[in-house]
């Protein structure tokens, strides 16, 4: 992605005395009170809610009754099959925007490539719901351009058993939106890997394989993971785009939190609040490593 | 969704009209039912057909100027002329909100915005939402001029709401796909249908999705009681490799061949069919012998930011005009008997509907009757059909 | 040994990516041309672009796209900056709180937020749009705490903040012009970023009642065929021409960018 582009700074200088650190720690956290007045309001007052109603019925006394129907077939089997879908899209996504980012971010390439492909990037990643899903049936469905192409060569993907409208064309699609993320979240890093270790691992007689293998690879590895667990984050929530490919025939939580909370015959919106509490349970325990990670990935920038 | 003012429009009310809508409307609404002053009522609508409405209602919305409804496409049962027609007839602008919206949105829109200008004024919701919105106290009671006229089975007796518009399950299919349409519930296991019978969205949250699950039901031995075979007749379909688990609310879909077949309300169906006309695709439309009828509800929220301008587009809906643009738009509208009775259905506008035969004998399920469906469905539709 | 030239591996992967962003596109396209069977025209793109509700819905996701950047910006680039100077003890408390909103599900935020904001003083909020561009910029922390991070993380910010302290400056003033001009880059990102998913976000609009850009995208795409994808197609042709506005704007504004101190 776009980022600052000037020589990262060299070792630190001496810690510097007198003004920067006067004023003690009280003073100096009154200058992050908007912001987390700002987050609490608008995100940990609303998430707070979500997880006290899980535990509530409609008339508000307290129940486990939800959390219950949570551990039955049909909704473990919802998370199993979301958490499949965003694990297959996380890599899937995150391998093809690696290598993309890559190859129009390093030296060599002209810069105008990356301005086009970062900034098709930023409309992709958020092109999803009704749009996207018809741009694959126009692409992939039983009348789509594709499928017409590839049957005047003589190959049905269709009849060799593919649909797009199952868990295989999900995730196709899926990838659509998670590849350029990949793209927009790695490329800082990858501006990080400095071109002096690339000529240094050249001038030793290594090969590219070789460089990658042990110096690149090694060095983006937590920024690589840390992305995937994004990607996968983000997959995990996906709503609008497998509602409009697959209806309810696919058992995806955010489908099953839609059918209790927007329903045109009934709401258990108490039931949708349990079904995310476990979604924000998985996630969390993902956005766990996701800061493990990171917090190395942040020595090697230093 | 319509938001730009209408150019003024002088009323037309003369002091003699006034004084008999004064004593008919004093008649009418005493009348309701229990009398049967039929003949007042009917006269009345007569009124409100010739565009005489009761002038301090109208001056107290226009005062207020706007509406706010909510979740009405405008091609869904011809919302889009019913819209215009209301902010062209007065002074009023319309606000539609979230088109796309489901009942249940509708219903939170009411919780949520509470005491807000931008509040939903009208709902028009199913009737299990309307029963829990009547439930959580959140109508207000208003009996429109024709009240007695609307069928007692389809409406709330303290007038928190009432039946608008009711719909039969029906077959769409596109020509261009479907050499030879399904005619009966049994056509749809045909081999020559592979991969083509698709539903509006997904029973478990679908009204009319919900409705083809049970119209299946009434078909195959089942009853109102009884939904299971309806399940049971669909996970037949999937087993013969019929089925197709794209939405077919989507009329793109249907154009690109992604749903050949979708069973949906007659007025939807109807509606996508003159829709692909206009991109040059024939599609046809065939109601089976045994439907599953449902009509949606219109009710006023407690707390309109607009209560005047709610209630006159309640009495707008419930007039002769206002039912028939429901009709215009494929939909029955729910005094159609009444309409029929009076001969006020145009002949040219009865022509385009489906036989009425097909309308006869339908009964609408119960409160009861809904929760033990979606009940069952809820718990047996993703197992039965494979869901994975 | 210097490598100016990419490899053919590059070329395959940039190929790849690009066929994939652009198939479904074309296939889209194709669709949106489509004006009757076997003919094709541009009428549809025609009943989309007259449509009185579109430039109406267009205007309005604009206008919030704009407002969400700038409240995101006047809340986020003081509060990293007073952070990485301050309390860089921080930060993993930042960097967590940064990846909650993947976590909180859009209907649930929607509604939780509508809870917190229905009473007394806190609902004149609600009145209009900006409650949206409130939420919106919660939604787009994740993107736009990376950017600035990685752009506050490159720059010398304690010396730059010493020698601007030294001849006099005071807060503001080395924010607005010591800081702000050295992340230029980062705050584009960050500006690019929250515009798109402000032009692009669905669930939240219409929760909250909104007609928005995408609402009107997914009313017109669920009831109309063809004009439906030549929206499509306008919408991404919109969004991508004014991301790169931004980006070639950015650039273009004052090239040179100041470093005091520092090593290189």
């Amino acid at each position: 992605m776009v980022s600052v582009t000037q020589e990262a700074r060299a070792e630190p200088l001496p810690r510097p005395t007198g003004r920067l650190l006067s004023g003690g720690l009280p003073l100096a956290w009154l200058g992050v009170v908007p912001f987390f007045l700002y987050v609490t309001l608008f995100l940990l007052l609303p998430a707070l809610s979500l997880i006290v109603g899980a535990f509530q019925t409609e008339s508000g006394s307290l129940t486990l009754a939800n959390v219950n129907s949570i551990l039955q077939p049909q909704f473990t089997d919802a998370y199993k099959t979301s958490l499949e879908l965003s694990a297959v899209t996380a890599l899937s996504g995150g391998i093809l925007g690696l290598l993309v980012a890559y190859s129009v971010v390093r030296e060599g390439a002209p810069s105008w490539l990356r301005a086009v492909f970062t900034t098709f990037s930023g409309v992709a990643a958020n092109f999803a719901g009704i749009p996207l899903a018809f741009a694959f049936i126009a692409t992939l469905g039983v009348t789509g351009i594709v499928t017409v192409f590839l049957r005047d060569r003589g190959i049905d993907i269709y009849s060799d058993g593919f649909t797009l409208y199952h868990f295989t064309g999900l995730a196709i699609t899926y990838t659509y939106f998670q590849f350029p993320l990949m793209i927009l979240i790695i490329t800082p890093s990858l501006d990080g890997l400095r071109r002096e270790w690339r000529e240094a691992a050249t001038n030793l007689g290594a090969s590219t394989w070789q460089f990658w293998r042990m110096v690149g690879l090694p060095i983006l590895l937590p920024a690589l993971l840390g992305a995937m667990v994004l990607l996968f984050g983000n997959a995990f929530a996906a709503y609008a785009t497998a509602y409009a490919l697959v209806g309810g025939t696919l058992n995806l939580v955010p489908l099953l939190i839609g059918i209790s909370m927007s329903s045109d015959l009934f709401a258990n919106p108490n039931l949708g609040d349990a079904l995310a509490a476990g979604m924000i349970v998985i996630i969390a325990v993902a956005m766990l490593f996701y800061a493990l990670l990171m917090r190395r990935a942040a020595r090697w920038r230093r | 969704m319509p938001i730009d003012k209408h150019p003024d429009e002088p009323g037309r009310i003369s002091r003699r009209e006034l004084f008999k809508r004064g004593a008919m409307t004093g008649a009418g609404l005493m009348g309701l039912g229990a009398i049967g002053l039929n003949d007042v009522d009917s006269a009345f609508a007569a009124f409100l057909e010739a565009g005489n409405y009761p002038a301090k209602l109208v001056a107290a919305a226009e005062k207020e100027g706007h509406l706010n409804i909510i979740a009405c496409p405008r091609d869904w049962a011809n919302y889009g002329e019913i819209i215009d027609t209301y902010q062209s007839k007065w002074k009023m602008s319309i606000t539609d909100a979230i088109p796309l919206g489901s009942s249940a949105q509708e219903l939170q829109a009411v919780q949520n915005y509470k005491g807000q200008s931008r509040a939903p004024d009208t709902l028009d919701v199913s009737p299990a939402i309307a029963l829990e919105a009547a439930q959580d106290k959140v109508l207000m009671p208003y009996k429109v001029a024709t009240w007695s006229t609307i069928p007692a089975d389809a409406k709330n007796s303290s007038g928190l709401w009432y039946a608008d518009y009711y719909g039969v399950t029906s077959f769409l299919s596109v020509n261009q796909f479907v050499k030879n349409p399904p005619k009966e519930w049994a056509d749809l296991t045909k081999p020559e249908y592979k991969g083509q019978v698709a539903l509006g969205g997904d029973p478990r949250t679908s009204g009319e999705a919900f409705g083809a699950v049970f119209g299946a039901a009434l078909a195959h031995g089942g009853s109102l009681n009884n939904i299971g075979p309806g399940i049971d007749f669909f996970a037949k379909i999937k087993a013969a490799g019929n089925w197709n688990p794209t939405l077919g609310n989507e009329i793109a879909n249907d154009a690109k061949g992604a749903t050949p077949i979708v069973i949906r309300w007659d007025y939807l169906t109807l509606a996508d069919r003159d829709s692909l006309a206009k991109q040059g695709m024939k599609a046809t439309v065939n109601v089976p012998s045994t439907v599953f009828a449902e009509y949606y509800c219109q009710a006023i929220s407690k707390y309109a930011p607009h209560p005047n301008a709610a209630k006159l587009w309640q009495e707008f809906i419930y007039s002769d005009q206002g039912q028939l643009l429901y009709l215009k738009g494929y939909a029955h509208p729910i005094r159609y008997s009444d309409l029929a009775k009076r001969n006020k259905v145009p002949a040219s506008l009865a022509k385009k509907l489906p036989a009425s035969k097909h309308y006869n004998n339908i009964k609408f399920p119960t409160y009861a009757q809904l929760v033990k469906a979606q009940a069952v469905l809820t718990k047996e539709w993703g197992p039965k059909m494979g869901v994975s | 040994m210097r490598r100016f030239r990419l490899s053919p591996w590059n070329y395959l992967w940039i190929i790849v990516g690009a066929a994939y962003f652009l198939v479904p596109l074309w296939g889209t396209a194709e669709f949106s041309l489509e004006t009757g069977i076997g003919k094709y025209g541009f009428s549809n793109y025609a009943t989309i672009l007259q449509d009185p509700t579109f430039k109406t819905d267009f205007l309005l996701s604009l206008k919030i796209a704009v407002e969400t950047v700038i409240i995101s910006l006047i809340l986020m680039v003081p509060t990293m900056f007073w952070i990485e100077l301050k309390l860089p003890r921080l930060k993993p408390v930042m960097d967590f709180i940064a990846v909650l909103p993947f976590v909180v599900p859009p209907i649930t935020l929607a509604v939780g937020i509508l809870h917190v904001f229905n009473r007394p003083i806190l609902s004149l909020l609600l009145a209009d749009e900006k409650i949206l561009a409130l939420t919106y910029v919660v939604l787009a922390l994740p993107f736009t705490y990376r950017s600035l991070d990685a752009g506050m993380r490159a720059i010398d910010l304690r010396t730059l903040t010493e020698a601007a302290q030294s001849v006099g400056a005071g807060w503001v003033t080395i924010l607005i012009r010591v800081v702000i001009p050295n992340i230029r880059f980062a705050l584009l990102s960050a500006i690019f970023l929250t515009m798109t998913l402000v032009m692009g976000e669905y669930t939240i609009a219409s929760l909250m009642l909104f007609n928005t850009f995408p609402v009107y995208i997914q009313y017109v795409g669920a009831t109309q065929a063809q004009p439906a994808a030549a929206l499509s197609m306008i919408s991404f042709g919109l969004t991508w021409l004014g991301m790169l506005g931004i980006l070639v704007l950015g650039r273009g504004v004052g090239q040179r960018q100041t470093v005091v101190g520092g090593a290189h």
